[in-house]
């Protein structure tokens, strides 16, 4: 698993639906506290890319010193965002992809409203077994 | 030796980075900042100076949330520097990016370093604000952060949790309610200097506290009480008691203050006045995310629009919270707790009032106790000052400072009185109806007040009306004049005060009434030959048709015109004269005479709805011209009133269109007796007279007939001279008796091929068949046969 990763669920409107830290090693006191301001600011840069490419990853788009972002962005523009320090791309994009089906089993549910913040416990519990398998 | 300076910072070319140009010999070496540069480059202010640079490049790619990641670096150094203010600036730059895309966390952090700074700078109400917006964040305890056994460095208010919020809360209210506490230690609220706190539409602080209020009708009778319900909603973790509420509105009559139940006895029992403006609740406690309801009574004495414009919220007693209230029909979500798994509930119970309710009323105004009352009998007439009276009757108010306003308006539409053909300079003052006046004001002069208002145009007036007792009655004539047939809406509006009182409210009392202007008579005429008397006119030779072409009467003959009058109204009139004037033009004087046969002065003549009077002129054209003026129809007439009622005589005038005189060539006429005796005979003159200076061949015939024998020729011609008169003479013998033709007569001019015929009238003779002898009783005339 990776040492430090961040991963954010925003949704269309910007609005962050869904947060996990889900690294395993020691975090560095000065620079944890900064992963939600890097993927916030790293928004910027997926606006622009997002509509260069029919691409739905994004690979690494951006770098904060050894800490890189990579996006994957579903077709209804909600943004999977993970802050990472793995070389692993396509433990990556593995990842992204069996959590974005995770996502539409969510959008599925009826009593759902899209937009909302994503309480299920048990989405959570999944999204921390991808990690430890993917990252 | 690595050499380092302000300006060896170089732009970042990664997003994030900040990188140091170092002179290495001959080389330049690039090294970040965030490794061992900024490590060695402990003055803050190059990597103020740096992220600034970054921060303004960011703007400059459009890229805002870069831009406030680096804002957000800047004020952190600034706050680690002990720059406070500076710290606070660049904080509060961030946080409104953040509070608009619902960042929680970022904006957690950022709120607990303003609320930091603004410790540090003892701000009391930034201080308290920041508190009162992370307390009402959307944070709970399982967020989905992952808390690491505290070796996670969070912002100055630590992780943003529950407990966190609950914290704050108490923290702050401790603060509100003068308490000092270890946190906030160094804040209070001076007693001599009470705070308050401005809460509108888009201040955060609605999270904390979310008004609305909402009147349960549209609309209410002053004087009577209407229901408000005034609801509150918070998000703050846990329950806040209010001390005192206070309700104001646009009229601050209305005003009213809150309390609960025990705090509203301990008022009573300390005061001796009832305060009526002081209601009470048994309980002003706010929990969280359930709208504290609030239904009162409430009453207007003032007609118009009642708002309500604050709700402060007082909470211990230097603090205050003046709150904007909403209406529940347009009220906005709270953006943050939108897409919270939340309760809902309804700021009322009346699901009609939860959804449409308004937080304003409209008070009527008073009913009037004062009649007002406008009559027209009947249309009005063109021409005549047609008189509306107008009555005032104080049925339970005494009137006072009093206005009647008259109004009058195209009842078709468009307002205006006049077409907007006759807007030229020389007739705007010509409407077609006008207000002349306003009579019978006041009985006489010594009632009239200086002050009083009398204003009159021709569309509009106001006149002031005595003081009123109750019971009493006023009234007065409104003099309208009706240039053109029109139908207007006559508006008239009383105005008054009911009592002394300064803060009296003025009632209004409105009639309208639509009243016909119409033509009392519709003017024509006839011209038509002397009776048995033809003059032959020069025959026209025009190229063009004439569309307007003129009658045309013979020089220095009589011409019979025959004016009628014909009563247009749905009531009878007097005809009181009907004559011919001049023009007032001197040349037209002398170049026709107009004699109006019968009396000039017949008297008022009564003319009943559709009955046409009729009286003859003889007119002589004594100059010949293409363009003679006759003159002017003269009307003069009167309602018909009651007898003994004095009625104002109207004159009507009408042009008569001007003729064309010309010299006749012939004139011919028929002298015959008026009437004929069985058995004898009379005499028959045919008298042809020749103006020319021509000689002039007419042939002329004499048709038989079995009425009559006659002696002379049937047919024959002859010359007459010029200037002269020939006389055709025949006797005739009447065979039978009663109204007889006599034979046809035809001359005819060999020259212009003209024939003239007399009239069937002319020809026309009864035959007695005796001598008749006629008495007339005293009148000495006797009509006896010659």
């Amino acid at each position: 698993m990776a040492s430090t990763a961040c991963f954010i669920i925003v949704s269309r409107n910007d609005i962050p639906v869904y947060e996990a830290e889900l690294g395993s090693a020691v975090k560095k006191e000065e620079a944890a506290h900064q992963h939600q301001f890097i993927l916030h600011a790293a928004l910027d840069i997926v606006q622009d890319l997002a509509w260069t490419t029919s691409a739905m990853f994004l690979k690494a788009m951006d770098r904060f010193n050894e800490l890189v972002v990579s996006v994957y962005v579903t077709a209804g523009h909600t943004r999977l965002m993970l802050l990472h320090d793995s070389r692993n791309e396509d433990a990556i994009k593995s990842f992204f992809q069996e959590v974005h089906e995770l996502y539409l089993k969510i959008l599925l549910n009826p009593l759902y409203l899209p937009g909302s913040r994503i309480s299920s416990s048990h989405f959570d519990t999944k999204v921390r077994a991808l990690a430890r398998k993917y990252l | 030796m690595i050499e380092e300076s302000p300006d060896s910072v170089l732009p970042s070319s990664v997003v994030g980075q900040y990188a140091s140009l170092f002179e290495h010999g001959n080389t330049t070496e690039v090294q970040l900042l965030s490794d061992a540069g900024q490590q060695r480059s402990q003055d803050s202010r190059e990597i103020i100076a740096s992220l600034r640079r970054s921060c303004e490049s960011f703007h400059r790619l459009n890229a805002p949330r870069s831009a406030a990641y680096c804002s957000h670096r800047m004020a952190r150094e600034y706050f680690t520097a002990g720059d406070f203010d500076n710290a606070k600036q660049f904080f509060d730059g961030v946080t409104g990016l953040y509070r608009q895309e619902g960042w929680i966390s970022l904006l957690w952090e950022t709120l607990g370093y303003l609320r930091e700074c603004s410790w540090r700078l003892f701000s009391v109400k930034d201080y308290i604000q920041y508190s009162l917006e992370m307390a009402t964040l959307p944070v709970f305890s399982s967020s989905g952060v992952e808390t690491s056994d505290g070796k996670r460095a969070y912002g100055p208010a630590g992780p943003p949790t529950l407990s966190q919020r609950e914290t704050i809360q108490q923290e702050v209210f401790s603060l509100l309610k003068g308490h000092e506490s270890e946190l906030s230690s160094g804040l209070i609220i001076q007693d001599d200097q009470p705070t308050s706190l401005t809460v509108d539409l888009v201040n955060p602080l609605r999270m904390a506290f979310l008004t609305s209020v909402a009147f349960h009708s549209q609309t209410m009778k002053p004087g009577l009480s209407a229901l408000i319900t005034v609801s509150i909603l918070s998000q703050l973790p846990h329950p806040v008691e209010i001390d005192q509420l206070e309700i104001q509105f646009n009229q601050p009559s209305c005003n009213f203050k809150v309390v609960n139940d025990e705090e509203f006895f301990a008022k009573e029992v300390k005061e001796e006045n009832h305060d009526t403006h002081l209601k009470s609740i048994p309980s002003l406690i706010l929990t969280t995310n359930k709208w504290l309801r609030m239904t009162f009574e409430i009453s207007s004495g003032q007609s118009g629009k009642l708002e309500c414009v604050s709700v402060n919220v007082m909470v211990g007693h230097l603090f205050t919270f003046c709150c904007k209230p909403e209406s529940p029909a347009s009220m906005e979500v709270l953006a943050l707790w939108k897409f919270e798994d939340l309760m809902e509930n309804f700021p009322s119970k009346d699901p009609i009032v939860s959804f449409s309710g308004q937080k304003y009323i409209q008070v009527e105004e008073p009913e009037p106790q004062v009649e007002l009352t406008l009559s027209a009998s009947s249309p009005a007439l063109v021409g005549e000052s047609f008189i509306v009276p107008v009555s005032v009757v104080s049925k339970g108010h005494a009137i006072h400072s009093a206005e009647l306003k008259i109004n009058l308006v195209d009842a078709r539409g468009g307002g205006m009185l006049m077409s907007p053909r006759d807007t030229e300079p020389s007739s705007l003052g010509d409407h077609h109806v006008e207000l002349l006046c306003v009579s019978g004001v006041f009985e006489d002069d010594s009632q009239s007040n200086s002050d009083d208002i009398r204003k009159i145009q021709q569309s509009f007036g106001v006149v002031s009306v005595p003081i009123l007792d109750i019971g009493q009655s006023w009234s007065c004539r409104l003099e309208i004049k009706w240039n053109r047939p029109k139908s207007v809406m006559l508006y008239v509006s009383l105005g008054y005060v009911p009592n002394t009182e300064t803060n009296s409210q003025r009632i209004n009392v409105h009639k309208s009434l639509q009243i016909e202007g119409k033509i009392p008579f519709t003017i024509s005429h006839r011209f038509m030959l002397p009776f048995r008397r033809e003059a032959l006119l020069p025959p026209k030779v025009t190229a063009l048709p004439d569309v307007h072409s003129k009658m045309r009467l013979p020089l220095n003959e009589r011409t019979i015109l025959m004016v009628s009058a014909r009563n247009c109204s749905e009531i009878p009139l007097r005809l009181a004269s009907l004559s011919i004037e001049p023009d007032g033009n001197q040349d037209a004087v002398c170049s026709c005479s107009v004699r109006q046969s019968g009396s000039v002065s017949f008297g008022p003549a009564l003319i009943v709805p559709g009955e046409e009077f009729k009286q003859v002129f003889a007119v002589t054209p004594q100059a010949n011209s293409p363009n003679i003026e006759i003159g002017t129809v003269h009307l003069k007439w009167m309602r018909d009133s009651n007898p003994g009622r004095h009625s104002n005589v109207v004159l009507m005038k009408q042009d008569l269109p001007s003729v064309s005189v010309e010299t006749p060539i012939l004139v011919a006429s028929l002298d015959c007796p008026p009437h004929a005796v069985l058995g004898f005979p009379f005499s028959l003159y045919i008298k042809v007279h020749n103006n020319t200076s021509l000689l002039q061949e007419i042939n002329y015939t004499l048709g038989d007939s079995q009425s009559f024998v006659f002696t002379g020729r049937h047919t024959d011609s002859v010359f007459i001279l010029p200037k002269s008169e020939h006389i055709i003479s025949y006797k005739l013998l009447p065979l039978v008796s009663g109204l007889q033709h006599l034979p046809i007569i035809t001359v005819t001019s060999v020259r212009y091929s003209a024939a003239m015929n007399p009239s069937l009238a002319a020809t026309t003779l009864f035959v007695y068949p005796s001598e008749p002898y006629f008495d007339i009783g005293r009148k000495s005339e006797l009509v006896q046969a010659s």
